[in-house]
């Protein structure tokens, strides 16, 4: 499908398409399509397999794991990224429409394709992608002390259920 | 289906005080893992305890002190000498004591030791010399400031003083790190009589609550130990009527009360309140059952089951003992809307003195018996009323109440300390 110049134009401003030329857009995005849900529809559930990556047009997602919220994605944003260093494997979040959708796909077999091919635009596209999953490690890892620093709070709020009781 | 009951019906008194704590943990909602901190002891230990009996043999026993919690203070419980003993048993009344401790306030932790022995086996010297090696195993693990052992089944003030030279061996001179001593050597006044004088104290508040005089009451008493005999003279000279009483052997009902001078006598000559001309013959069962306005176990644990809970005519349950209502039993009396006023309350009269006692040793002073009194009438009194104010405020039974207050006083002791 031809994607026009001035969707392309703000497709590579998107992190894991940042740096890309757009002729090295056009050439990734060739073979991808667009689809669209409805609200309440799932773009994919948790366990699927993930064999293709979906770039939002329009409208809002809901990424949630074991029923908790991990995000809330809007246009723009990029979902599914994971399936292009994993090709396969089964997704490990459900993405809901929380509106009426509208997004683009690209089977992840395409970039791959284009890699062994030593495209520059896969390349750079992989650079990113590598770039995006650390920063979002980093993020997790914050999370995880946090998480940690909570057991102080349990014990805090022992005391406020003490404190409840009135002894 | 046909185990389950009989399950049931042997539920140990440690774990019917688990139960309870468990329950009243949800009420409060401290959530699992908070749970899970105050229900972990410390500290469990266990050790050989291997002596020659007096005819060369050798015998090797196994000792336990499981040291359950000590954020409010020196841990306190217990040493036992029963065939019985094992590491659960143990360590569910040392969790107990925390809990007791707690609720009398006193500034100290709970824990419970013992040995598995059959001590009617054993002579005196065989005894003496068992108890010192138990000290011998652990004396690094108790102390004045660690952890306080006491008397409990088949452990008198004779043990408690071999427990206090022995450690001395190894510490230097120490009467504080154990209670129920003799009078001689460090014991305070009082201390034989406490648990009944602190059943008494505590019956006077909740007659009080219930508007009945003290004079006329009729009680009635299961068990003729030290605290049951003790409570049905305390209870009689304070204007009682004890109208049926009973031990192992037997019991004794009269309606109109008993003569208890006369009962003494009769038991002192016998050792039974079995065959007392002053009443009529009864069973233990029926000294349950008997027509009365106050029931004071003071037996054994777990005397007052499903069905004799369904026969329970008093108005009130008074625990003498601990653990002598199963969980199935007191749900049996609430329904039934008798008052139960839970051992962990009524019966901390004992490790009260106790404390009097630690204080005593580590001040080295004695106190005269009515202080001890009065101070353990101040002590019993204000664990009363804080259990009596949640009861009411919460609608809550008392039981309930109490295991309430005592997670809410460690738990504080907790947080504030850190972990």
């Amino acid at each position: 499908m031809a994607i026009a110049a001035s969707l392309l134009k703000k497709l590579v401003q998107i992190p894991i398409f940042q740096g890309l030329t757009v002729p090295e857009a056009a050439e990734l995005f060739e073979v991808s399509s667009e689809a669209s849900v409805s609200r309440g529809d799932e773009l994919f559930a948790e366990g699927d397999e993930g064999d293709s990556l979906l770039v939002i047009l329009e409208g809002e997602v809901l990424i949630t794991k074991r029923g908790i919220e991990l995000a809330r994605l809007g246009q723009h944003s990029v979902l599914g990224e994971m399936s292009l260093v994993a090709s396969g494997d089964a997704r490990s979040a459900t993405a809901t429409a929380q509106s009426d959708v509208r997004f683009l796909k690209v089977p992840t077999k395409r970039v791959q394709k284009l890699l062994k091919a030593n495209s520059l635009a896969a390349l750079k596209v992989f650079a990113n992608l590598a770039q995006v999953l650390s920063r979002r490690l980093a993020l997790i890892n914050d999370k995880f002390v946090d998480s940690k620093g909570k057991k102080r709070e349990e014990l805090a709020d022992f005391g406020k259920i003490l404190n409840r009781w009135a002894f | 289906m046909y185990l389950e009951p009989y399950v049931r019906r042997t539920m140990t008194s440690a774990e019917a005080a688990a139960h309870y704590f468990t329950k009243a943990a949800r009420i409060m909602d401290v959530g699992e893992r908070i749970e899970t901190l105050l229900a972990t002891p410390v500290r469990e230990v266990k050790v050989q305890v291997s002596i020659e009996l007096d005819n060369g043999e050798i015998r090797t026993f196994e000792g336990y002190r499981v040291q359950h919690d000590n954020s409010r203070g020196p841990m306190k419980g217990g040493l036992r000498y029963h065939p019985s003993v094992n590491n659960d048993e143990i360590l569910g009344l040392a969790s107990l004591m925390t809990w007791k401790t707690a609720i009398v306030n006193l500034p100290f932790g709970g824990a419970k030791g013992g040995i598995r022995v059959d001590p009617t086996t054993l002579s005196v010297k065989e005894l003496e010399r068992l108890t010192r090696k138990f000290v011998d195993q652990i004396h690094d693990l108790i102390g004045p400031t660690r952890d306080i052992p006491g008397p409990d089944m088949s452990t008198n003030p004779q043990v408690m003083a071999w427990v206090m030279d022995q450690y001395s061996r190894y510490h230097g001179h120490s009467p504080a790190v154990v209670t129920g001593k003799p009078l001689e050597l460090y014991g305070s006044r009082g201390r034989e009589t406490a648990t009944a004088r602190g059943l008494l104290y505590i019956c006077r508040e909740i007659l009080r609550d219930v508007q009945l005089p003290m004079k006329g009451t009729r009680f009635a008493i299961q068990g003729f130990g030290n605290v049951g005999s003790h409570t049905a003279r305390l209870f009689h000279e304070d204007g009682g009527l004890i109208v049926a009483v009973c031990d192992v052997h037997g019991g004794v009902h009269n309606p109109r009360g008993l003569d208890v001078p006369g009962l003494f006598e009769h038991v002192k000559k016998t050792g039974s309140v079995k065959g007392f001309g002053g009443g009529n013959s009864v069973t233990c069962d029926e000294v349950l059952a008997a027509d009365c306005d106050v029931l004071v176990p003071a037996a054994i644990g777990g005397s007052i089951d499903r069905r004799t809970a369904a026969t329970v005519r008093a108005r009130i349950v008074l625990e003498g003992a601990n653990g002598p209502s199963t969980p199935e039993a007191d749900e049996e009396l609430e329904k039934r809307d008798i008052l139960v006023v839970p051992d962990i309350l009524a019966n901390a009269g004992g490790v009260t003195v106790s404390y009097f006692e630690w204080v005593q040793n580590l001040q080295h002073v004695s106190w005269e018996e009515e202080r001890v009194n009065n101070e353990l009438q101040r002590v019993m009194k204000e664990a009363y009323e804080k259990v009596s104010q949640i009861s009411r405020s919460r609608r809550l039974p008392l039981r309930t109440s109490a295991y309430v207050l005592a997670i809410g006083r460690v738990g504080k002791a907790t947080v504030l300390r850190g972990i």
